[in-house]
């Protein structure tokens, strides 16, 4: 399993993410989070983005990292569907995402942001969780 | 936390300070018994939070709506003292100057009735919604920095808007000192191309029918009629503002540590009041302020010019007025009486509403509800610091309302009561289903008993565009 939503907050959307590795962890989280914006299913990966995130830490890097994927949206005007990860340490990332131009009948909702509330990354023995919720 | 409540009268609950160790000050709780019943007991503990921060004015005041925040619950209201106080970015909450706008018209059901679907597919044309939608309207870096710092003037500058409508908005829908260069150029980036949208998740646009006048007077003043038809408006300051929002937190944290403040929830995070962490973000937040009071009165505009298409008439012999225009996201420094002596305060109102005497109140409820126009007071001045409700305040998390209720069932029930609407994916609607939210009804029961606001007029939905 990639990711699943847990029932905790009223008004709003968590996330229970994993990955074997640090890499599939932050792609993993990146799908999830489009899983809520489009119907990311839908969403051809036909334009590529190249981003570059820095963060103090993993757990900043990776708020960083889904930040920065949701002022995409705003910026590029686009819904995006498939990330792939170059390069990653604890306080940098380069990833290549791709995806297509918003349309109405490929939308989710607006996400205005990642919160704190729970927000955590830890180290399991399958690899790594990470919980996070959205504001939308 | 709810055991520890003391009845003042049916409306009103007392939190004292000796209730947790730490709280500086009580919280007082506005709503019936029903009310609280039903709510959530973290909602309650989050108020006890902002009661242990310093520099806070006695008492943190949580609403009928109230449910759990980041921080500060929705549907609460958190008072600072200018200098002994904070500002906090956590507490305004993600959508700054999130807000309503209602225009009235002289049409009634009868002349709408027939066109209801025809409106509502227009407005859905004419008003970007959704995360889907691009923006009809692109600003350049000068123009932006106009919007930024004149509000909805901007608007009417640049023809969208008169300025009567300014004259009917909070703050005649400008903050005066916004500084454009305290915000980060990613704020700018996403604030370009979506002035003028009306975003997505709870914000909405209805028209409504005027179905109860409770307040005669206060009626005719703001041009409500029995029976006639209003539009409202529900959006906010869109990625600009959750930008701002987002950059501030991380702000406030460092500066929550700097200044050695204890965080009894670190979503809590916030700068003294009268540091430059602290003032830095209320010049900040009152750019995004400003852009969403601009972003409202331009889909205002839009509205005029969809009735004009539908009813081949000139807007103003419909005379479509801006009866308010208010926010209930926001921080600002006020005037209240703090121990008999006028003092300038901090005011975080999240989720909740401006309520000055004699002053309109506009209180959305969920899809499918009704909603409500009511009359600030002096009561609000004395208990709530000038604040009261703002909605009706989600009861189901959108997860749990999306696998409840499928959209395209919503969709069905809401034409079984004859509202009309459309939406870009039917799990929108899901998310809103009304029954996903408290009854409005007993929410404004509940302000309306404690004096905090009076009622004047309730309007049900007859048709709704949401994103």
């Amino acid at each position: 399993m990639k990711y699943k939503i847990i029932d905790k907050i009223t008004s709003d959307v968590m996330f229970e993410v994993y990955g074997k590795d640090k890499k599939e962890l932050f792609e993993n989280a990146a799908e999830a989070l489009f899983s809520i914006i489009s119907e990311i299913d839908m969403v051809k990966p036909e334009k590529k983005e190249k981003i570059k995130v820095k963060g103090k830490d993993v757990k900043d890097l990776f708020y960083n990292w889904l930040q920065e994927l949701i002022a995409r949206v705003d910026i590029e005007e686009m819904f995006f569907s498939k990330f792939e990860i170059i390069k990653i340490s604890d306080k940098e990332i380069d990833a290549h995402i791709f995806g297509e131009t918003i349309s109405k009948k490929k939308s989710g909702t607006v996400v205005k942001a990642v919160t704190y509330f729970n927000f955590d990354i830890e180290k399991t023995d399958k690899g790594y969780k990470a919980v996070y919720s959205v504001d939308i | 936390m709810k055991e520890k409540l003391k009845k003042i009268n049916d409306y009103e609950w007392l939190l004292p300070k000796e209730s947790r160790k730490g709280m500086n000050t009580d919280a007082l709780l506005v709503a019936s018994k029903e009310v609280i019943d039903a709510m959530e007991d973290e909602a309650i503990s989050q108020l006890t939070n902002v009661s242990m921060l310093p520099g806070v004015i006695n008492p943190v005041a949580g609403m009928p709506d109230m449910h759990i925040g980041y921080g500060l619950p929705m549907g609460a209201v958190g008072v600072f003292d200018e200098k002994e106080g904070i500002i906090s970015s956590g507490m305004t909450g993600f959508d700054i100057n999130c807000g309503i706008n209602v225009v009235r018209t002289n049409l009634s059901h009868d002349d709408v009735k027939d066109k209801m679907k025809e409106l509502i597919a227009a407005l859905f044309k004419n008003i970007p919604c959704g995360v889907g939608s691009k923006g009809k309207i692109r600003l350049d870096e000068k123009q932006l920095d106009e919007v930024l710092t004149k509000g909805a003037k901007w608007a009417v500058d640049n023809g969208y808007g008169t300025k009567e409508d300014l004259e009917n908005m909070e703050e005649n829908g400008c903050m005066g000192g916004a500084e454009p260069n305290k915000i980060s150029e990613t704020a700018r980036k996403r604030g370009k191309p979506q002035l003028g949208t009306l975003g997505a998740g709870n914000h909405f646009l209805e028209i409504q029918k005027i179905s109860n006048i409770y307040d005669e007077e206060a009626a005719k003043k703001w041009g409500l009629e029995k029976g006639k038809i209003l539009i409202m408006i529900h959006s906010g300051s869109r990625g600009l503002g959750h930008q701002i929002a987002s950059d501030y937190l991380k702000i406030h944290g460092d500066a929550a540590k700097k200044y050695n403040i204890d965080l009894p929830d670190p979503q809590l995070v916030c700068a003294p009041a009268s540091s430059k962490e602290g003032q830095d973000y209320h010049k900040a937040m009152k750019c995004g302020v400003n852009y969403a009071f601009c972003n409202r009165l331009i889909m205002t505009q839009w509205v005029r010019e969809t009735f004009e298409q539908v009813f081949k008439k000139d807007w103003k012999s419909m005379n479509m007025k801006t009866v308010y225009g208010i926010a209930h996201n926001i921080c600002k420094l006020e005037e209240h009486i703090v121990d008999g002596k006028k003092k300038k305060v901090y005011v975080h109102r999240k989720g909740a509403t401006r309520s000055f005497p004699g002053l309109p109140v506009l209180i959305a409820g969920s899809m499918g509800t009704a909603s409500y126009i009511l009359k600030g007071t002096e009561e609000a001045m004395k208990k709530t610091f000038g604040s009261t409700c703002h909605g009706a305040g989600r009861s189901l998390s959108r997860n749990a309302a999306i696998k409840k209720f499928w959209g395209e069932s919503i969709k069905k029930e809401l034409a079984e009561k004859g509202i009309v609407s459309q939406s870009t994916t039917p799990k929108v609607l899901a998310e809103e289903a009304p029954l996903a939210y408290k009854d409005v009804e007993i929410v404004v029961e509940s302000v309306h008993k404690a004096g905090i606001s009076l009622k004047v007029a309730r309007m049900i939905p007859l048709g709704v565009i949401k994103g």
